[in-house]
């Protein structure tokens, strides 16, 4: 589903020079694969996340999403890209004066699907994420919980091959990020592969998923079954 | 058929977002075009009036009366008036006697009386006018003529009207330039808004970029916005000539009669024309806005 062939990215930081996000990494990800991504801030995380929804190019090396090699993939086709990948915000980045629903079939409708796709599929996703009852609240009237899920069904209503988790529970409680962990689960459970970078340690613990760990731009270990830190 | 509500509606919310800019955006749009449409109708008008007089002016061979140049004999009057009609360019003469001219003047400046008082009866010569098939070809006859025994002189009165028509044509490029000028305004006024509107919604553009919208599918509503403003702005400005329209050529033809004025249907074709221009005055601006602001 991914791969990255010795990548390098990095960023010219005015007069402080350049800044290396990447270096040098190669991963490979298969499909219906759920990954941790961790990692203290700045080790390259978000800029992965990047390279995977050609936000950015790599400087060097090639990234391969979904059979598509995205340093040759024509700006027209990026939207056909985004297409196969859903993409789940910490700061869920909902649209404010939309309700649930209609943030939810907003992810269909700009992408041209017709009226009947989005008057079956809307429902069948608000009910797979426990929200069912929430058609008509707006963002602002639900808990942080809640709207991470409308996020998740948001990113998923359109069954992408593959979503990318940009630490989904980074703002929320622990109780409720088991919630948002369990759905994501499930989500992976249908074939549906999962990249997720995160900080929270108790949720790669309990897991026991794939680990990767980037430092300063560099995979130092890459565990299936793994756990946060380094525990030997 | 939900995108093109989507798109409609945007575009609608985004006018009604910043109404006042909006309003200063197609006012300055309106006030360029309705310049510029306004210099246009004047070079149709222009070039009317000059086709009309072209055609109806003569070429005047003054006859000698014995003021500056010995009298015409009624033997050199005949054989000029024979050699004139058989000149190929020449469509067709008449002879104006010298009372005839007096008649004439006085008519012509019948609303400046002292003009006449100063002008004796008998000054005016007498005159043969003459009709050219081609205008243009003057100095065939004036080459031919002005020599002959008992001409004083022949004049081309499209000398005068040159004149006219080039002072006519200084206030046409006059006015296209000041549209011009407004016409700039109005383009970056218009990037201007499309980029405020870009800016106020960036956060459901990242959302649509994420989702995998195309590029197209994201800007058209911005593109419309700034297309309705230079469509409104070039609406209003056709109906702002249309309104001058009458108001004009009632005020024109109380100063000067006789003169052709275009029709209303010229108003509607520089209307169209002006409208066209402002829609794509808005297009390229907003686009370029767009390039900036909202790019992948």
């Amino acid at each position: 589903m991914i791969t990255l062939k010795n990548v390098t990215k990095t960023y010219k930081r005015g007069e402080l020079g350049e800044v290396v996000a990447l270096d040098d990494v190669s991963i490979e990800v298969a499909k219906g694969e759920f990954v941790f991504v961790v990692g203290p801030s700045g080790s390259g995380k978000s800029t992965l996340m990047k390279l995977l929804t050609r936000e950015q190019l790599p400087d060097t090396g090639e990234v391969y999403v979904a059979g598509k090699n995205l340093n040759t993939l024509r700006a027209w086709k990026v939207p056909h890209l985004r297409r196969s990948i859903g993409y789940v915000f910490q700061d869920f980045k909902l649209l404010p004066n939309k309700t649930v629903y209609e943030n939810v079939a907003f992810a269909l409708q700009v992408i041209g699907a017709n009226g009947t796709k989005i008057e079956r599929r809307v429902p069948e996703v608000l009910e797979l994420v426990g929200l069912e009852d929430k058609h008509d609240a707006l963002p602002h009237e639900l808990s942080g919980g809640q709207q991470q899920r409308v996020s998740v069904a948001r990113a998923f209503v359109n069954s992408p091959r593959l979503m990318l988790c940009d630490e989904p529970t980074g703002n929320l409680d622990p109780n409720t990020s088991v919630g948002i962990m369990k759905l994501l689960d499930r989500i992976n459970r249908t074939g549906t592969t999962v990249v997720m970078s995160t900080h929270d340690q108790q949720i790669v613990d309990t897991m026991r998923r794939r680990v990767i760990e980037l430092e300063n731009g560099t995979v130092i270990r890459d565990q299936a079954r793994g756990v946060y830190g380094y525990t030997d | 058929m939900s995108r093109w509500t989507y798109v409609l509606s945007e575009a609608f919310i985004g006018l009604g977002r910043n109404l006042l800019m909006s309003i200063a955006v197609i006012l300055s749009v309106a006030v360029s075009l309705t310049l510029l449409g306004a210099a246009l109708l004047l070079s149709r008008e222009v070039s009317l009036v000059a086709d009309d007089w072209i055609g109806r002016i003569e070429v005047s061979i003054f006859l000698c009366d014995g003021q500056r140049c010995p009298e015409i004999t009624p033997e050199q009057q005949a054989e000029l008036e024979s050699q004139l009609e058989a000149e190929p360019v020449v469509q067709s003469v008449a002879f104006e006697s010298k009372e005839q001219a007096y008649t004439r003047f006085v008519e012509l400046f019948d609303n400046q009386p002292d003009l006449i008082a100063t002008l004796d009866e008998g000054v005016l010569p007498a005159s043969f006018r003459v009709k050219l098939t081609d205008p243009e070809r003057f100095a065939v006859i004036a080459d031919r003529f002005d020599a002959f025994p008992g001409v004083e002189a022949s004049v081309d009165p499209r000398e005068v009207l040159d004149r006219l028509l080039n002072a006519l044509n200084l206030v046409r490029y006059g006015a296209v330039l000041i549209a011009l000028v407004q016409l700039v305004a109005g383009a970056v006024l218009i990037a201007n808004t499309i980029r405020v509107a870009a800016f106020a919604r960036r956060e459901q553009t990242s959302v649509m970029k994420l989702v995998g919208a195309s590029n197209w599918y994201i800007r058209l509503p911005f593109l419309l916005e700034g297309v309705l403003e230079g469509l409104i702005g070039g609406a209003v400005a056709t109906a702002l000539l249309r309104i001058f329209y009458p108001i004009t050529k009632d005020e024109l033809l109380s100063v000067v009669q006789f003169v052709p004025f275009i029709g209303v249907e010229e108003v509607w074709a520089v209307g169209a024309q002006i409208t066209l221009l402002g829609v794509a005055i808005a297009v390229v601006s907003s686009l370029l806005s767009l390039q900036r602001s909202l790019d992948v």
